[in-house]
């Protein structure tokens, strides 16, 4: 997808490109409508995938006990806002393999890497700690067409501009426009192009939604704005459930006046939730952690004065290392069991346990995990020599997140990365000196987790293999 | 060392119904530390073995395992000790027999009584001759005195042996004065009937000609009655009206009282609460929420105090919560439809109050392993020290007939409480995981987050 992604930019011009009937949109060259649709849904995924980390990141840096006095409640308050922001870009991420899965396209969860942009992209994936000039970018990103001409919106416009190394920040309702003209053009997308059979294999609401509805989980200190957060897993099986998809993803965060009628936007969308934290975050010392931009756990060449300027920032400090190597591991292993899970047909055997029934839990599992594993590393050193920086969790991007095709393969890489975790905790659970016992006992907990879904991991590779070769021997 | 007042430890004792001639041994349970998500473990404790002809205290020992039935298979009962203590100046210290010479006071000045009843029909019916207690009388000595349960309602010469309480003789080496209950065997009793009687283990007692619990059925009409939600949660004919059975069973609770005389009149004196209930089957699990929860919320209120709530008692709860996921059927406790058909659970029990009858849960995801997984989750995270984050899932005490979708599925879910409805956690135990979070969240405190802040200032875990 990053490499190839320029050559499917909308073209500049008209010339060499077909116009729909409706005049507004034009195809690549080297696509189909509905191929240019499971593009378009695939920049949606990953747009939706890096907002969410960007997020989870900038609400992982607030708190801490190095903040003034007085702002550790402001610092509470945001977090908690920023994160069921995040949480609704996963619904929102969850949407679109919905929609995805509806059209017949491959489902995608990768998602760009740093230091990596494109003119799909509303601004350079950077993960950083909160700062006024960042919550400019997501207010921005986040923003309505016609606030942004505004001149509160040209202000914070301007800010976001040079903080996003002087690149215009594109809206993310730009794209859910594009998206939505292309579904609504009967021409374009046939009735042929919609499957009537994956219904049962989409996700819904009461198996993903874990009742973050209407504000009533996510809300604790009631400081979110009401109703919020509200999270949009919303299955589709026609061309009328995917516009009312579109159309409540962009309603809820991108683009909150796009089509409603509304001259205000809704208090309870992401931009306006982002622009009142924008407004009461102070200038100067942010109640933020020291936490580096774009952790990493590898070195990483910056020829580039683009890329240079988005600098990772090594994790040196030998024991924070192995922590980031378990993040990233269990960041892998969520996303592998998300995609996993979204290829189990839900069926019709309710009276027993179910790899589908197992793999939802594995995967809000993995969010546990990642939360845990986060509040952990944003308390250790950065540096191998000291100092003053803490390390925060890096968000690498695994090398594929592709399904093998055989089912008992599936169970394979599941039992894989269980083993790949299993190594780096035991290395920690040997590094760990004796004032870290509570990191130790987290540690023993998760050992002892993944020791019981190996076990269930192995029962269903073993019933799988043995199916797939019934299969063979029979064919 | 003057005796002020006595008292009886524990306050209240839970003995366990077992038809085996030997007591279960004492043990402790633990959760392994190299093991936390795993089963808890059970561990010999001292068990002191009664002769109970003499009435002494023959030796103590602590087993090396726990064998909870005996070797014919039959379940051994617990059977507890109840032991005095004196009031000494403000202090408490077990009653012995020199610190009853120290007070001019022999054993001979001791006397128990114990009074226990099974009114298990009588709720029922509300008729006072189907009441069965039994009454020890005041007594000394060291013998045996057996809890026989009369009822006017049963044959003549009929009663229900509800087990024994003995004064242990203080010896030498066993100076204490205790008293010990043991329940008894765990038999179903009953009327003359001919299709049931194989389920009467413990023999035909209740006279059909005098009372009316055999027969009887649950009605809303009848003024006198108090109906449970839901009603016939007694053994009956399956039939429409729920028609009882007329079993009886030897369970029973009371009273437990000892004294100490001088001149023929008591001067000091105590009492203390028994009860026997049925084998525990799964003693290395506890309930989400216990009867020691509800006893200590009606000790210490509903609000426990800052100091008191911790990420461990949290911890703790959740521990506890997929413990009992893992002694469930959870997807026939969802409702789900099983074999062409639905269990009795709380899918079923909401149609009670005109709702709908439906799963409470998506059927795919509450298979008991996927539940279990995501409790030890819950729990590794918590471990990990994360601010409790799931405070609006938990159903408030005033919430347990919240029969929407978003109600029924708060937790703890699928278990039903006292009162038919939903079951919630204690305010207390409510309280105690809210508070652990916002203790967690206080600008105050050093760990403020959701995700944990240094408890030291940047910098310093390192030096």
């Amino acid at each position: 997808m990053r490499n190839f992604v320029g050559r499917y930019l909308p073209p500049p011009a008209p010339r060499g490109a077909r116009k729909a009937a409706a005049g507004k949109l034009l195809l690549p060259n080297e696509l189909s409508w509905h191929d240019y649709a499971v593009f378009l849904l695939h920049v949606a995924a990953e747009v939706e995938h890096s907002l969410m980390v960007q997020y989870l990141y900038a609400a992982y840096s607030l708190g801490g006990a190095e903040i003034k006095d007085g702002r550790h409640e402001d610092a509470r308050q945001w977090r908690e806002v920023i994160l069921g922001i995040a949480k609704e870009e996963m619904g929102h991420l969850i949407t679109v393999q919905n929609i995805l899965r509806l059209i017949g396209g491959p489902l995608h969860l990768e998602r760009e890497d740093y230091p990596f942009r494109s003119d799909f992209y509303p601004f350079y994936f950077k993960l950083e700690p909160a700062t006024k000039d960042s919550l400019a970018k997501y207010v921005v990103a986040e923003a309505p067409e016609d606030w942004l001409k505004t001149a509160k919106g040209k202000l914070i416009r301007d800010r976001a501009r040079k903080a996003d190394n002087q690149r215009e920040i594109l809206p993310v309702g730009t794209l859910y426009e594009k998206l939505i003209d292309l579904f609504k053009d009967r021409h374009a997308l046939t009735a042929d192009d919609f499957r009537t059979d994956t219904e049962p294999y989409q996700a819904n609401w009461d198996e993903w939604g874990r009742g973050y509805g209407d504000g009533q989980r996510g809300n604790m200190g009631l400081t979110s704005p009401r109703g919020t957060p509200h999270l949009l897993v919303m299955r589709t099986t026609d061309r009328h459930s995917v516009l009312d998809a579109l159309h409540s993803i962009a309603k809820q965060g991108e683009a909150p006046t796009l089509d409603t009628g509304r001259k205000n936007p809704d208090q309870k969308s992401h931009f306006e939730r982002f622009l009142t934290i924008y407004e009461a975050f102070p200038e100067d010392d942010p109640p933020s952690r020291n936490i580096p931009t774009n952790p990493s756990t590898v070195e990483r060449q910056n020829d580039d004065p683009v890329k240079a300027s988005l600098a990772c920032t090594i994790i040196t400090a030998p024991e924070s290392l192995l922590w980031a190597n378990l993040f990233n591991v269990r960041y892998r292993k969520l996303l592998f069991t998300l995609k996993h899970a979204l290829h189990v047909k839900a069926g019709d055997a309710v009276d027993r346990p179910t790899a589908r029934g197992n793999l939802i839990a594995w995967t809000f599992g993995e969010m546990y995990n990642l939360r845990s594993i986060a509040g952990i590393l944003v308390t250790l050193p950065l540096c191998e020599d000291g100092g003053d920086a803490r390390a925060a969790p890096p968000f690498e991007v695994a090398y594929t997140l592709a399904l093998p095709d055989w089912d008992s393969d599936k169970w394979r890489v599941q039992r894989d990365l269980i083993l790949a975790s299993a190594r780096i905790i035991r290395e920690l659970d040997e590094q760990l000196g004796p004032t870290h016992e509570p990191h130790r006992e987290y540690l023993r907990a998760l050992r002892d987790h993944d020791k019981r879904e190996l076990e269930v991991v192995e029962t269903l590779l073993t019933a799988a293999a043995d199916f797939e070769a019934e299969q063979e021997a029979s064919s | 060392m003057t005796i002020r007042g006595l008292r009886i430890l524990p306050p209240f004792a839970i003995g366990r119904l077992g038809s085996s001639p030997e007591p279960l041994e004492n043990y402790d349970v633990r959760v392994a530390e190299d093991d936390p998500l795993g089963f808890r473990q059970i561990h010999g404790a001292e068990t002191l073995v009664v002769d109970r002809h003499r009435g002494t205290i023959v030796r103590s020992y602590t087993p090396r395992s726990i064998k909870f039935k005996d070797a014919g298979g039959r379940v051994k009962p617990v059977a507890p000790f109840l032991e005095v203590w004196a009031d000494v100046d403000g202090v408490l210290v077990p009653l012995t027999t020199s610190l009853l010479a120290e007070n001019k006071l022999s054993v001979d000045d001791v006397e128990w009584r114990a009074q226990v009843g099974n009114l298990k029909a009588f709720r029922r019916t509300n008729k006072p001759p189907d009441r069965i207690e039994a009454d020890t009388g005041w007594f000394r000595g060291h013998g045996l005195h057996l809890l026989t349960g009369r009822c006017e309602n049963f044959l003549r010469g009929r009663s229900i042996p509800f087990g024994d309480v003995q004064f242990i003789s203080p010896g030498r080496k066993f100076p204490e004065i205790r008293l010990r209950f043991t329940p008894a065997k765990g038999l179903i009793y009953g009327a003359k009937k001919r299709s049931q009687e194989g389920d009467l283990t413990g023999g035909v007692v209740y006279d059909t000609r005098r009372g009316t619990w055999s027969g009887y059925s649950d009605s809303y009409a009848r003024p006198t009655s108090i109906v449970t939600a839901p009603s016939p949660i007694y053994a009956n004919l399956d039939d429409p009206r729920s028609t009882s059975r007329g079993y009886l069973d030897d369970e029973c609770d009371g009273i437990v009282e000892v004294r100490i005389m001088a001149d023929k009149r008591p001067v000091l004196q105590a009492f203390a609460r028994i009860g026997a209930g049925p084998p525990d089957f799964a003693p290395d699990s506890f309930p989400v929420r216990t009867v020691a929860d509800e006893l200590e919320q009606a000790l210490l209120g509903p609000n426990p105090d800052n100091d008191e709530v911790s990420l461990e008692w949290t911890e703790e709860i959740i521990r506890r919560a997929f413990e009992t996921v893992r002694l469930q059927n959870t997807a026939a406790l969802n409702g789900n439809p099983i074999d062409g058909g639905v269990a009795n659970s709380m899918s079923t029990q909401d149609t009670n109050w005109n709702r709908a009858q439906e799963p409470i849960m998506a059927p795919a995801i509450v298979d008991s392993k996927a539940l279990q997984a995501l409790h030890q989750s819950v729990f590794a995270a918590i471990r990990s020290g994360s601010a409790t984050w799931f405070g609006q899932v938990l159903r408030k005490f005033d919430e347990v007939g919240d029969l929407t979708d978003r109600g029924r599925r708060k937790m703890p879910a699928m278990m039903r409480g006292a009162d038919g409805l939903h079951l919630a956690l204690t305010r207390r135990q409510y309280n105690a995981v809210l508070g652990s979070g916002n203790k967690q969240a206080t600008s105050e405190d050093a760990r403020a987050a959701t995700f944990t802040a240094p408890t030291t200032p940047p910098g310093k875990e390192t030096e």
